[in-house]
């Protein structure tokens, strides 16, 4: 009799604990930060994809993007030459292309690349995870705690995420993205950090690679990035054949 | 214990050090480098060579190869020149598009110099801009047709996004942003002259047109609202929208109206007269991506302005007859008066009145990345000839566009496509960026 109720008083203290352990994770909070550590609510920034081939040649491209708010974001492709000029505009769910010969914005959608690389729209014009994504889960790993995300609507690129975020740093170091099938569509993997001045220090380097694309790899490198201030008349269609006269 | 010292070990770590920092040099990006500056110039350098199988029994082969020696085929090659450029300076940005082109083909050579943009921009303030000179200002949300393009010149169906000349106008871009279902309004007015010397293929000299859009983005969906005072060219006025069903699956549409449009109109004899009336235009159109990266674009145009199946055949009836007369008689006056009608309205592109549009492209096909072939079709929905252009596109190599092209027309005689100068054109464009 004295066994059982120390087995039950155990059960009892050890599922206690589990609750404790698993209240102690607030993965809506931790998602928060990672949103914050990763870039300052509106900030503008250079960026360089570079997407490499099987055969190991290169194509390179260098965007200035400026993000305003949760759901504002530019990108300004300012190389090669073939694309210079080129403008993606997001405003939440809603994304847009500017070629300057053709002279007028058209309707993208998320999936799309503009660059025709792995890295597609919702990548290069990604807006706060907090505003894409529900947490459905978080679980504490020896060296991470594994974030899992589930779209808030079937407008947002990813159906699921899995992000692994670094304990002490939170910020992410793994994501897989996956299909709503269940299909990983790629992997995103966070690396070097570093320190961009005014207080934020985050990882330059994103590296992704796709079972859809074997053999090809595409890396994005973060450069300038700082804290910004800007008009919300910057971001519609109408100011996009213009944006280049913003940068400093 | 201690190991003796291994020079092989000692030269491994080295190289594998030095493989490390090559590794990290390999990532490195300083954006110093593109930083803005006072002065900007580029622009592309292309050559295209077209094959084209001429159309003899076409009305316009006739009337285009009239009084020269008749031929079954023409090799054409064109080389092209575009320089873009930007001089900055305070709130102000003077910026310019030049074109050049040198054609050589059997018939001989042209050359051609063409400033499609030069214009002085004003912004004091993100929301205001300011603007004066030679703007090529695109309206609508079409692909391939733009009801409401009024203030540009037309754009070719076969190759919609290829950068046009301007018109020498005077315009603005006010912006204002808030917060809830109304998010943007967004109004532009334009003042375009047309003198004998400025702007003279806009429309009649000695009027300063006025024209204006205003763009709203209400409840995610792109509204347009355009118009066109009466002046070098009959009012017009209309209204486009653009909106996302679902994040790959876009619905537009355009609808304009042009008030007391006067339409040439001849018969098969060549009796010339002019009907006036009300031409309303408007276009329907979606663009779809799949989930295995392949576009589709289809649009419906009903052309206010055309030509039904029954006028359009008056025309080419006149062209036969035309070159029966001179055949029987060698009198060329009815022929001279076809031709004069082929240099206007009856010699657009697309001069019908129903139109269907439907183009697929297939993003890295193959498995090869940046390689998109495409199918484009278009059908005179009146008189059912149509044209049909399979593609094969490859951007793979830095700042190269390598591009095939095959344009098919088919149709019965009389007919929009059976009767246009080419029944088959193959294309291979190479445009390099710098």
């Amino acid at each position: 009799m004295k066994i059982t109720l120390r087995i039950l008083m155990l059960a009892t203290l050890l599922t206690a604990g589990v609750t404790v352990q698993a209240a102690a994770i607030d993965g809506a909070k931790i998602l928060e930060k990672v949103d914050r550590n990763l870039e300052p609510e509106s900030y503008e920034a250079y960026r360089q994809l570079i997407d490499i081939q099987p055969d190991g040649s290169k194509k390179e491209y260098v965007l200035y993007t400026i993000k305003k708010g949760r759901d504002k974001v530019i990108a300004l492709f300012l190389s090669p030459p073939s694309d210079k000029g080129r403008v993606t505009l997001r405003l939440g769910d809603n994304m847009w292309l500017y070629i300057p010969d053709v002279g007028k914005p058209v309707r993208i959608t998320s999936l799309q690349s503009v660059t025709g690389s792995i890295f597609n729209n919702a990548d290069i014009l990604r807006i706060d995870y907090t505003s894409e994504y529900n947490v459905a889960a978080a679980e504490e790993q020896p060296e991470a705690i594994l974030l899992s995300l589930k779209a808030k609507t079937n407008e947002v690129a990813y159906d699921s995420l899995k992000m692994w975020v670094d304990k002490k740093a939170l910020l992410p170091t793994t994501i897989e993205a996956y299909a709503a099938s269940g299909m990983l569509l790629k992997t995103l993997h966070f690396k070097n950090v570093k320190d961009f001045g005014g207080g934020i220090r985050r990882p330059a380097t994103l590296e992704t690679d796709s079972p859809l694309y074997k053999g090809y790899k595409s890396v994005m490198l973060w450069s300038g990035l700082k804290k910004g201030s800007f008009s919300d008349s910057i971001f519609t269609l109408n100011y996009l054949p213009r944006i280049q006269e913003l940068r400093k | 214990m201690t190991f003796p010292p291994r020079p092989w070990l000692a030269g491994l770590l080295a190289s594998l050090a030095v493989a490390g920092a090559q590794a990290a040099d390999e990532y490195s990006f300083d954006a110093a480098a593109f930083e803005k500056k006072p002065f900007e110039l580029g622009g592309f350098v292309q050559f295209k060579q077209e094959d084209s199988a001429l159309n003899r029994d076409g009305a316009f082969y006739q009337l285009g190869y009239f009084g020269q020696p008749q031929r079954a085929s023409l090799d054409r090659s064109t080389a092209t020149v575009e320089l873009t450029g930007k001089l900055r300076g305070g709130i102000g940005t003077f910026d310019f598009h030049s074109h050049s082109d040198l054609q050589s083909d059997q018939l001989g050579h042209a050359q051609s110099n063409v400033l499609y943009e030069a214009a002085y921009s004003l912004r004091p303030d993100p929301g205001i801009t300011l603007e004066a000179g030679k703007r090529t200002l695109r309206w609508g949300k079409g692909y391939s047709w733009n009801p409401i393009g009024f203030v540009e010149r037309p754009k070719d169906p076969n190759d919609p996004d290829l950068a046009r000349e301007g018109y020498a106008m005077a315009d603005a871009d006010l912006i204002y942003n808030r917060d809830g279902p109304l998010q943007t309004v967004a109004f532009t007015p334009v003042l375009l002259p047309v003198q004998h010397d400025v702007n003279s293929d806009f429309g009649s000299s000695g009027h300063l047109n006025p024209a204006a859009k205003l763009y709203l983005l209400y409840r995610d969906t792109d509204i347009d609202f355009a118009w066109q005072g009466q002046g070098s060219r009959p009012a017009r006025y209309g209204a486009d929208f653009s909106r996302n069903l679902t994040s790959n699956f876009e619905i537009h549409g355009e609808w304009a109206r042009i008030q007391k449009f006067p339409k040439p109109l001849t018969d098969s004899q060549g009796q010339v007269g002019s009907k006036v009336g009300n031409a309303t235009s408007y276009l329907l159109g979606l663009r779809y991506l799949s989930e295995n990266d392949t576009t589709y674009i289809a649009e419906y145009y009903r052309n206010g302005t055309g030509y039904s199946g029954q006028e359009a055949g008056q025309f080419y009836q006149l062209v036969a007859t035309a070159f029966a007369q001179l055949q029987e008689t060698g009198n060329s006056a009815l022929v001279q008066r076809a031709l004069k009608l082929s240099q206007g309205s009856y010699g657009r592109p697309n001069p019908g009145q129903r139109y269907a549009y439907f183009r697929v492209q297939q993003k890295d096909a193959l498995g090869i990345v940046y390689f998109q072939p495409a199918l484009t079709a278009m059908l005179n929905l009146d008189d059912r000839s149509y044209q049909v252009t399979p593609e094969l596109l490859y951007t793979g190599v830095n700042n190269l566009d390598l591009r095939l092209r095959l344009y098919s027309l088919r149709g019965e005689r009389f007919s929009d496509f059976g009767e246009k100068q080419n029944s088959r054109r193959l294309e291979l464009l190479m445009r390099y960026y710098f």
